[in-house]
């Protein structure tokens, strides 16, 4: 899986990054172009804001809500906090948020409103039930797929998982929170082109993370519900066997208990740090040193 | 007892085994290890616990099939109640163009981000990275299989 997948999309993403760097036709306008694009924006931090004059650019919030009486001509962010429109507000662009919602936007917003949620959260208006099996089927089939092609490395990382449990999630709280401090770090490089590139790569391989790292969840799970106990056991079943079958067990449960209102997300979120955890305590199954200790060599 | 003969019987014991019929430690030594080496001999492999890598091979097709239709199922008949499909859900997400523009809005929010922000945000990278790396350092504990 690591050298199949991860390690070429890697490749090929610090190849791009260092085309990009190297050949300066890539890159995108000039700081002049950048601060004439940026003096119209306007920004806030960690307050609440009301726009009671026209914005020329775009206005961004995080952490704190937004109050539109008149029109910003450019997009829309906030993170952490409401939009409400009132008076002769209006938003000629997008608009783009999270951790909050809309308050009387009809009409108002001149290109979309896109809701910075997983695709069950953002399909609020649909059964949610619906969507959320739908994304269960998608993770049954991937997790088949995984299981199929590296079997043995989703074994070793299960086993990792039930044999050091604590370490694993504290690997994964740790590693999501340094993924999004280096996408923060990253994103200081995005009007240069470089942070797109460097950024993707960040998301790809978290992404590949998390994938991976859930498949042993499902084994893990599988196998401390369902898994034979005694070599009788095993030999008497005939579905109830094997790495495939100890992944779409986990599935299925997991899935199910994610059903449930509330503890099915916080059990989910839970099961995604385990597995971020125990894809990268193990090196995604090779159990090889992520880090070569230098040592003199010996007489 | 002649400590250079008993070396060199630790050292080579085959070669050496001559040595046992004049060396009464050397044959207490030489017995204990026969006797564990004959205790694990009689070990039952069938009572030893169940390793994760047997019957591990083996694949279930008709649960991964009855697995995937149930779900496809329910799902199938949930967005038929509901008069909706999954694809209206993905229509909700925002485009790729959107995503840039967005990664590009924050990228200027980070640099115009007040200074007490940025160092905060410096130090917790510097920090959080530097106890990340720690912890990768750590061998895996999982048993073999």
């Amino acid at each position: 899986m690591f050298r199949r997948v991860v390690m070429p999309a890697m490749a090929v993403a610090a190849m791009l990054a260092v085309m990009l760097i190297v050949l300066p036709a890539g890159a995108i306008g000039s700081d002049r172009t950048i601060q004439a694009r940026q003096s119209h924006d306007r920004y806030a931090f960690g307050h609440d804001t009301i726009i009671d004059s026209p914005v020329a650019g775009s206005m961004q919030a995080y952490g704190g809500s937004v109050e539109v009486r008149d029109v910003i001509d450019g997009d829309l962010l906030v993170f952490g906090g409401n939009v409400t429109f009132s008076g002769r507000g209006r938003v000629n662009g997008n608009v783009v948020y999270a951790g909050g919602r809309i308050v009387d936007g009809e009409g108002r917003i001149g290109g979309e409103a896109y809701p910075l949620a997983s695709i069950g959260g953002a399909a609020a208006s649909m059964t949610k039930t619906a969507v959320v099996l739908s994304l269960l089927f998608v993770w049954l089939v991937a997790a088949i797929i995984v299981t199929l092609a590296s079997g043995r490395e989703v074994r070793l990382s299960s086993i990792e998982i039930r044999a050091s449990a604590l370490h694993c999630f504290v690997l994964g709280l740790v590693a999501l929170t340094s993924f999004v401090l280096t996408a923060i770090m990253f994103s200081y490089l995005v009007p240069y082109l470089i942070g797109i590139p460097l950024l993707a790569a960040l998301a790809v391989f978290a992404i590949l993370t998390k994938i991976y790292g859930m498949v042993a969840v499902f084994h893990a799970v599988g196998t401390l519900v369902a898994g034979a106990r005694t070599r009788e056991q095993l030999a008497s079943r005939k579905w109830l066997r094997g790495d495939v079958a100890m992944v779409v067990i986990g599935v299925l449960l997991l899935g199910a208990i994610r059903l449930i209102p509330a503890v099915g997300a916080i059990v989910w979120s839970a099961a995604s740090v385990f597995g971020i955890g125990v894809a990268l305590a193990t090196k995604f199954g090779r159990r090889e040193p992520w880090f070569l200790t230098w040592r003199p060599a010996e007489a | 007892m002649n400590r250079e003969f008993c070396q060199r019987y630790l050292e080579d014991p085959e070669a050496n085994a001559a040595h046992l019929a004049e060396c009464e430690k050397c044959r207490a030594l030489a017995d204990s290890l026969q006797s564990s080496v004959l205790v694990q001999r009689s070990s039952d492999v069938r009572e030893l616990p169940l390793a994760a890598w047997e019957g591990a091979g083996h694949r279930s097709w008709p649960l991964v099939a009855a697995g995937l239709i149930v779900v496809a199922l329910i799902a199938a008949f949930l967005f038929m109640e509901t008069d909706s499909s999954p694809w209206r859900a993905l229509a909700n997400l925002p485009s790729a163009d959107v995503l840039i523009s967005t990664l590009r809005h924050m990228g200027s929010a980070a640099q115009n981000a007040p200074a007490s922000w940025q160092l905060v945000v410096g130090i917790l990278f510097v920090i959080v990275n530097a106890i990340f790396i720690a912890l990768l350092r750590r061998a895996p504990r999982g048993i073999d299989v």
